[in-house]
């Protein structure tokens, strides 16, 4: 495949004989060239400085409403106040109890999660036989296309009511509840990245170790893991983010009372997110009021502390950078290489009592546990939803508008609502997201700029989805005054969906080896020729695979439409871009929440949410699947 | 020759772009026949959640009526509704408590149309062998006074005291009623919404909520004692206004309302409009 390309750009440019003929043509068409070069240059430079100015519009857009409650109360009591309670007779607008149930929740999340993915990591990319590996790295990708609202809804139903029973509790509702629940969202993410971390390990580090006579187990642990740290350190991370920022789901099941776990370690008390608060008092806030602007300020505080997370991330993810991975992992080798040889270390060869084979049994056995659990957790919630929503499933139930609250009729114009939105919102990233990528990695180098620009990038992908929602509606729906709208709805979730495709495209532009832009450039091709016929095109699929997965995020999140873009019902399908439509995720959210009786719709609407999310993940999954096969070739 | 590259990417390019179109063509084409291509005009309803069910309704047999006119309702709760009609982004508002000062000040041409009237429930476990409570016991139990449900006469059971949250209309009419203005009790669970509380309460044994009249599938309606009375939550009894927490809901309208937006309030008002209201567990207005 890449020499045919390289075959292309050589047919594609004029020979030798043709240069001799053509002589005075060739500076017209050079400076031509130049000039495209120079205009595509300056426009792509353009639209990747896009990624800082909305990371300025969204922290300037909720500050504007967030000072006053600085103002009016003081910092101070703000954020170390111990008290929200911003309807009692005496309003009190104090934040750290929600501070503190963020950070407990998603600590505790993260001491579930972590263990369990990396057991389910290692196993798909050390232990698994190539054929269980084809079935549990899909799987586990699928954990991570179950739209929030699911989650929530399988929470609130199942998951309380087992740790109220088990744990013989009043309530179920919970600090543990939530942790649960975002380990569960979280481990999908965790787990992909750290397992292609561990996979890009180089081959000859694992058969050297076991040349030496280390057992697998012993590989693993010494030199494929600290191998794979800078990889795994990023995956935690990105988990975390994931964690802070999840609302629809926690405000569902931790009980949302704004109290600090009395004693700290109670597990069992109900607690209250940054998120959750937001989420359930948003839609009802008096506008302009002191309890407004106090949201607006709880946004500002959520974002601040995304931004500690991510720089955090950022600074220890240089600090191991510094080593380069292969050096490290190669030290790490050699350590292990030295603990295998028993002379050199005669002290620790006589303190070791438990047979290598028998430490090897023992985590493996942990970590086949650790991947059951996850594949336990993904089947209990399918088969929950699949088995109570197949009734409801029927031709009218898909193209019928909804009757009677959505207890009657059929769910049609919230699929079509959903497609519009995921449409609109693709149509908003894909090109800026394309675009930023490619003149991150084709046009600079490491400057203040782009160091910038990547920062922004990271933040806006840090910011929870809620967020998202407050700035369309700060900045779409009221300031622009494009009201409650499908177009609101659209580049909101764009620019939710925009660091992902940033992303992913930055990562297939930069696997493409530098020798074919090498080759390109020898040829006399110009930078723009090379990057749209020789960059571009191998790095399609990597890119297709990102605006895939954004698409299955865009399709079931609901933080971000439901102050920008969504009716509660509707008979008619939008007929222009101002028009409030239906979504599937909103419209889950509401039966669940809003309307007794109407359980059959309920698991009908979240399996039809669901199918619709694991279909567009799992082309996602057959095209990197016929990618990678293409590449072996 | 310069074209063969170009074509990968154009080709994969327009196939994505052909598969959207063939996406949003097919749902077009599938628009069901039974609903008119396009309504000449629309009314926006947006606002409370708890008058959305009446709203909804009524839109249902509204646009059977008035064929020309599409009714969109969404919610998003009070104070968005308040807000999009100040600002002219909706129609009408729907409102489940009076306007705040800072409401009237800054739109001060709103006008409060009272539709129609809701009660508010307690409710309880259906396992729960408690049956009325006085105002002042359910002060008690929403201040955090009493905790154990053998306080006010029920089993050995630890009370989950279950509520709505604090933007609530429902729970600002509640915390000057039945409260009247007493500080919640801190560890209280809150919800967003009237069918968060019922599921809530309808799986924890020992918890109690408020709802509106239609939010009782798997729950226990608690009674009310007034002046020694015991009072059902009866729907004649609180019809009449025997029962005591009821609370008027409100559709707003910047100035006097005009063309569609009179029609639809009139049809809500209207005896058939009224019937609606009933039919889905609200009071109708009186005369």
């Amino acid at each position: 495949m890449k020499k045919e390309e390289a075959a292309a750009v050589q047919s594609g440019y004029p020979g030798w004989s043709g240069h001799f003929r053509r002589e005075p043509e060739v500076p017209f068409a050079r400076r031509g060239r130049h000039l495209t070069d120079l205009i595509v240059g300056k426009l792509l430079f353009i639209v990747a400085l896009l990624a800082i100015l909305i990371v300025f519009f969204i922290i300037g857009f909720l500050l504007r409403d967030g000072y006053q409650i600085v103002l009016e109360i003081g910092l101070w009591n703000f954020l170390a106040g111990m008290d929200w309670n911003p309807a009692g007779p005496t309003p009190s607008f104090g934040i750290l109890p929600l501070i503190v149930g963020t950070l407990l929740v998603t600590a505790l999340a993260m001491a579930i999660a972590v263990p369990l993915s990396m057991a389910t990591a290692i196993y798909i990319a050390e232990i698994a036989g190539p054929r269980t590996k084809e079935v549990i790295k899909p799987a586990v990708e699928l954990l991570a296309g179950i739209p929030s609202v699911v989650y929530g809804f399988f929470g609130l139903i199942l998951l309380t009511e087992w740790i109220r029973i088990l744990f013989d509790r009043p309530s179920g509702s919970s600090w543990l509840a939530g942790s649960i629940l975002l380990a569960i969202m979280a481990i999908p993410t965790i787990t992909s990245v750290a397992e292609d971390a561990l996979s890009s390990v180089p081959r000859e580090f694992r058969e050297g170790s076991l040349a030496l006579g280390a057992t697998r187990w012993q590989t693993i642990r010494r030199v494929v893991v600290p191998g794979a740290l800078s990889g795994i350190t990023a995956a935690v991370i990105l988990g975390m983010g994931r964690a802070i920022g999840e609302t629809m789901a926690v405000l569902m099941v931790t009980g949302n009372a704004a109290i600090i776990p009395e004693p700290i370690t109670n597990v069992f008390s109900p607690v209250r997110t940054l998120t959750g608060t937001l989420g359930i008092e948003m839609g009802e806030v008096a506008f302009g009021s002191m309890h407004y602007h106090a949201l607006f300020g709880v946004a500002v505080v959520l974002l601040v502390i995304t931004l500690a997370v991510n720089g955090l991330a950022r600074f220890i993810i240089h600090r191991i950078q510094m080593t380069p991975a292969r050096s490290r992992a190669s030290g790490a080798f050699m350590q292990s290489v030295h603990n295998l040889i028993p002379v050199s270390l005669p002290r620790q060869a006589k303190r070791r009592v438990i047979h290598p084979r028998t430490t090897q049994r023992f985590a493996f056995l942990l970590i086949s546990l650790g991947v059951v659990i996850v594949l336990a957790a993904l089947g209990v919630i399918l088969l929950e939803i699949i088995v109570n929503g197949a009734g409801a499933i029927s031709l009218e139930f898909l193209t019928a508008p909804p009757s009677n609250l959505g207890r009657e009729g059929g769910i049609f114009p919230a699929i079509v609502g959903t497609l519009y939105l995921v449409a609109g919102a693709l149509a908003v990233a894909l090109p800026i997201g394309i675009a930023t990528a490619i003149y991150l990695i084709e046009y600079t180098a490491d400057t203040r700029l782009t160091r910038g620009i990547r920062a922004a990038v990271d933040l806006l992908n840090g910011t929870p989805s809620i967020v998202f929602g407050l700035f369309g509606f700060a900045f779409l729906v009221l300031f622009l005054n494009f009201g409650v709208s499908l177009i609101a709805g659209q580049i909101t979730l764009g620019l939710m969906i925009l660091p992902t495709i940033i992303r992913t495209t930055e990562e297939s532009l930069r696997s493409i080896p530098k020798s074919l832009r090498e080759g390109s450039y020898a040829l006399g091709a110009s930078k723009w020729q090379t990057i749209w016929r020789v960059v571009l095109p191998p790095a399609l699929p990597g890119i297709i695979t990102g605006a895939i997965l954004s698409i299955g995020r865009a399709a079931g999140e609901t933080a971000p439409i439901m102050f920008t873009a969504v009716v509660f019902s509707s008979r008619y399908l939008p007929s222009s871009l101002s028009e409030p439509v239906m979504a599937l995720p909103y419209h889950l959210f509401i039966l669940t929440t809003s309307v007794p009786g109407a359980d059959n719709q309920k698991f009908g609407t979240a399996l039809v949410l669901l199918m619709m999310v694991l279909s567009i993940y799992l082309v996602a999954i057959l095209v990197r699947r016929r990618y990678n096969r293409a590449t072996v070739m | 020759m310069t074209g063969k590259r170009l074509s990968g990417v154009t080709a994969v390019a327009l196939a994505g772009i052909l598969m959207v179109v063939l996406m949003a063509a097919g749902c077009l084409g599938s628009q069901p026949s039974g609903s008119p291509a396009s309504p000449s005009q629309q009314i926006t309803v947006t606002g409370s959640t708890t008058v959305l069910p009446i709203a909804e309704k009524a839109r249902e047999t509204f646009e059977d009526r008035y064929p020309s006119t599409s009714v969109l309702v969404s919610g998003g709760g009070s104070s968005v509704g308040v807000r999009a009609v100040g600002e002219g982004t909706a129609d009408i508002g729907m409102s489940s408590r009076d306007l705040k000062p800072e409401e009237t000040g800054m739109y001060p041409g709103l006008v409060l149309h009272h539709i129609a009237d809701d009660a508010i429930l307690l409710i309880v476990h259906p396992e729960n062998s408690i049956e009325s409570l006085t105002l002042d016991q359910v002060r008690g139990i929403y201040n955090g006074t009493y905790t154990n449900w053998n306080q006010v006469g029920g089993p050995d059971l630890e009370i989950v005291v279950i509520g709505r949250d604090s933007a609530s209309g429902t729970r600002e009419f509640f915390g000057e009623y039945v409260m009247k203005k007493e500080d919640f009790i801190r560890s209280q669970e809150e919800f967003n919404s009237n069918g968060g509380i019922q599921q809530k309460v309808s799986r924890t044994p020992g918890a109690i909520g408020y709802v509106g009249l239609g939010y009782t599938e798997g729950v226990k309606q608690l009674n009310i004692e007034v002046d020694g009375n015991t009072i059902e939550p009866t729907l004649e009894n609180i019809n009449s206004k025997k029962y005591p927490i009821t609370r008027p809901l409100y559709m707003l309208t910047n100035g006097e309302p005009e063309g569609a937006v009179k029609e639809f309030l009139e049809f809500i008002m209207s005896e058939e409009g009224q019937q609606i209201v009933a039919s889905v567990d609200y009071i109708p207005l009186q005369g």
